[in-house]
């Protein structure tokens, strides 16, 4: 969690933590827009250790969660229902390293448009390749899926360390995932393990 | 502080638990059965629930209701086979909420799913109030893992309509979990299959020092040990070459194939007698029956299994919960499925209530079992909303962790549009059509600007009880738009209300008697307690509070041979104020004895706990 800001608790007026006032340990507030680091206090990084996440995440809901609040004020339940969402959110972006990568680069866990970027036309014109040569020789088209989806994630391993190391940036990210979850219609791509 | 109870309100049966000196433990009825059957039965003089209502329904079939779990919270066009299925004759106007018609003489009235179960509730109420000198603080009340939106909600209802003041709606498999893990200490990943009467969940839980994590849950809302009993009585049925069944003929062989199924898990062969003709059923018999419905359970467990991104590999036990898994071949079907012995130490009636109990007593906030659990329960089913074509699109997907939210923008199609309407969904399949109505919910008061404009954020938010609640808000004039929620099926808002007033001018014209009766058990019930504990711990007695708890007595003695209703439920109050400190002396002790390490079923029994001296 972030170092408690010189915000006063709404309920106690003493000085508050961001999401759980220390003293009376009301929820505070939950942020507009909320981001996932920020929420469970983790630096903003692609290479995460997913047990940093789950630790965070359990430590905040087990302040935070309704079961918490029950019998409590109405406003504080409904600040601990709002809180534990968040909390569920943030983890479910920083547990999925296509989220986690999607927010890094756009500030956005889920596809901006409906449908998703458009993909530029050599990647669909190679598809459209693959495809008529699957209809010829069934069974073509799996290995070659997963080896594409193999390099395409190498590649965004290769930029998040770039970036991490204060070089490059991250705009190709989100083109890169959108020929992820195209090629995952191909359903070979072996699901990520943490 | 009054107790908090929790509450399994079952298809076939009922309990209700309490956490007592640290222990949870159900209720008994006097003959020492913690189970109420859920039947109703609506008579001319009253409502008849529980073991008479059940054992009678052959009797009085127009007016009985039994499985009424089945139709909470559906649509009357789903309904229709399960009510041909138990011969209730519904409304076949209402196209909306489902309504049963009872029959009985004179009498016909038409009662909802919701006032069915509500009647149940009632029963088990007046149980806590009996055992726990006064009414109970709050209730957790358990509901299939699967149940969607609106079985939800109509249970909710239900709650409300019998005066419970529900503190959490519970998942039954989890529930169990929290028995089971409370009760081994274990840690790891388990299965809990929940094979009940009606029923049927799966769900898959990790268990890490005090986080219980839901992974995944699946099931079938329309599966269970009343199929066996369908199975087993169309079996009978051709067997002696009948066509067609009247409907008391047709309850009183559900009600034997019910019987022989439980004579079954036993013996090898038995007997079913239909009038004067008697069928001979083997178990291997049996065992064919019901395989196609266990095959049906098998296809869910895998889905869990991958929706937990588990192999059964991964799987550190298997417990069993619900009536139904007595029977062995669900037992073998179960090792079969996961490659283990199913783990069945704790009594499958009970450990859902027990479960509901245990959490109950975590939500006082000063638990004595656990008071750092923490339990992170899922969705079941995705929730999403229809858009053009008929198609869906999800927004929140199943076996999310909730509470959960997400929110989606929309705009207008029209210039000085000032309304959007929008259908939300849940379930799994592609087509709107395929999936759950859950409401349409109309957008008011948007600003008229032109065609594209408007962005109206509209938020949904899953409560911990899986509950949906949705806000829209305009994002340019920061108008909270209006919502009006229509649900699909089920009772409005109104509705409820209406029921609760009903329920109460009834009460005040017609059923006096009732009420007179009412007030005399449940004042017998306290005099019972106060008389045994005052003889049992007279040393605990201070000043002249022995004097003034039999001036009260004496007066309630008499305002109950004189019948007055009102004296009764005055005296009674009082009766309980004024042995409110003398019970609480009897509480710290319990909790010192407790602490002293002797058992505290001992220490309850000779407390003249009532209810857990029962045990």
């Amino acid at each position: 969690m972030p170092e408690a800001e010189n915000l006063a608790c709404w309920k106690c007026h003493e000085r508050a933590g961001v999401a759980v006032c220390v003293s009376c340990g009301a929820p505070q507030p939950p942020p507009p827009s909320p981001d996932p680091f920020a929420v469970l206090g983790l630096t903003p990084r692609f290479f995460l250790d997913p047990t940093l996440v789950d630790e965070a995440y359990k430590r905040l809901t087990r302040k935070l969660h309704p079961d918490r609040f029950s019998g409590k004020a109405a406003v504080e339940r409904r600040m601990s229902l709002q809180w534990t969402a968040i909390l569920n959110d943030a983890r479910r972006v920083l547990r999925d390293p296509d989220r986690r990568a999607r927010w890094l680069a756009t500030g956005s866990a889920e596809v901006r448009e409906r449908g998703g970027p458009r993909l530029d036309t050599p990647f669909l014109q190679q598809m459209f390749t693959w495809r008529e040569e699957e209809e010829e020789d069934p069974g073509v088209i799996a290995p070659r899926a997963q080896a594409l989806a193999a390099s395409i994630r190498a590649e965004l391993d290769a930029l998040f360390r770039a970036w991490e190391a204060g070089q490059g940036e991250l705009s190709l990210v989100e083109d890169r995932l959108a020929r992820l979850k195209y090629l995952d219609g191909f359903a070979v791509v072996p699901p990520q393990k943490e | 502080m009054a107790a908090n109870i929790g509450i399994d309100l079952g298809t076939t049966h009922s309990l209700v638990a309490v956490v007592i000196g640290g222990k949870a433990r159900c209720l008994l009825d006097e003959t020492g059965d913690p189970l109420v059957p859920s039947a109703v039965r609506y008579a001319p003089d009253g409502v008849v629930v529980g073991r008479d209502a059940r054992d009678r329904a052959s009797e009085f079939t127009g007016s009985t209701f039994t499985s009424v779990k089945r139709f909470m919270g559906r649509a009357p066009q789903d309904c229709s086979s399960d009510a041909a299925l138990f011969r209730y004759e519904m409304d076949p106007d209402d196209e909306r909420v489902v309504r049963l018609i009872a029959r009985q003489g004179e009498l016909v009235r038409t009662v909802t799913p919701v006032e069915v179960s509500s009647e149940i509730l009632k029963v088990l109420r007046a149980r806590a109030v009996e055992v726990l000198f006064g009414e109970p603080g709050g209730a957790v009340i358990t509901v299939p893992a699967y149940f969607d939106d609106a079985q939800r909600q109509a249970t909710r209802d239900a709650a409300r309509l019998a005066g419970l003041e529900v503190l959490r709606l519970l998942n039954e498999p989890t529930a169990a979990a929290i028995a089971y893990g409370l009760d081994t200490r274990g840690s790891g990943r388990f299965v809990v299959y929940d094979l009940g009467g009606g029923t049927f969940d799966v769900s898959i839980l990790e268990l890490d020092g005090d986080v219980f994590q839901v992974l995944a849950t699946a099931g079938d809302t329309h599966l269970g040990g009343d199929d066996f009993d369908q199975a087993l009585a169309e079996f009978v049925r051709t067997q002696l070459g009948l066509s067609e069944l009247d409907d008391a003929t047709h309850r009183g062989l559900l009600l034997a194939a019910e019987a022989a199924k439980r004579r079954l898990s036993e013996l090898d062969v038995t007997e079913i007698r239909l009038g004067d003709a008697v069928v001979s059923v083997t178990r291997s018999q049996f065992e064919a029956l019901i395989m196609p419905v266990l095959q049906r359970t098998s296809a869910a467990c895998r889905q869990a299994l991958a929706d937990a991104k588990l192999g059964r590999d991964g799987i550190d036990a298997v417990v069993l919960v619900g009536g139904s898994t007595r029977t062995p071949l669900v037992r073998r079907h179960v090792e079969e499925l996961f490659g283990r012995a199913p783990y069945c130490d704790l009594n499958p009636d009970e450990v859902v209530a027990l479960g509901a109990a245990m959490q109950a007593d975590i939500l006082t906030g000063n638990s004595s079992l656990a008071d750092d659990l923490l339990l992170l329960d899922v969705i079941p089913l995705s929730l999403g909303l229809e858009v053009m074509g008929g198609v869906v699109e999800r927004f929140i997907p199943r076996c999310s962790t909730i509470p959960v939210s997400a929110s989606q923008t929309f705009t207008t199609h029209v210039d000085g549009q000032t309304a959007v309407d929008l259908h939300v969904l849940q379930g799994d399949r592609e087509l709107a059509k395929d999936n759950r109505s859950l409401g349409r919910f109309v957008l008011r008061g948007l600003p008229p600007l032109p065609a594209g404009v408007p962005r109206v954020k509209v938020s949904f938010l899953v409560d911990a009880d899986g509950i949906l609640q949705v806000s829209a808000r305009e994002e340019h004039t920061g108008i909270e738009a209006r919502i009006d929620v229509k649900p699909s099926y089920g009772l409005t808002e109104e509705e409820i209300e209406q029921m609760l007033e009903d329920a109460i001018e009834h009460a005040e014209t017609d059923v006096d008697d009732r009420m007179l009766i009412e007030a005399r058990v449940e004042a017998e019930g306290i005099l019972a307690a106060v008389q045994k504990a005052t003889s049992v711990d007279s040393g605990l007695l201070q000043g002249d509070e022995a004097s003034q708890i039999r001036a009260v007595i004496a007066d309630l003695q008499a305002a109950m041979d004189e019948g007055n209703r009102r004296k009764i439920q005055d005296l009674s109050h009082a009766l309980d104020a004024v042995t409110a400190p003398f019970a609480q002396r009897r509480i710290e002790r319990d909790l010192s004895l407790a602490l002293t390490g002797r058992d505290a079923n001992t220490v309850a029994i000779e407390l003249g706990i009532p209810g857990a001296a029962r045990v």
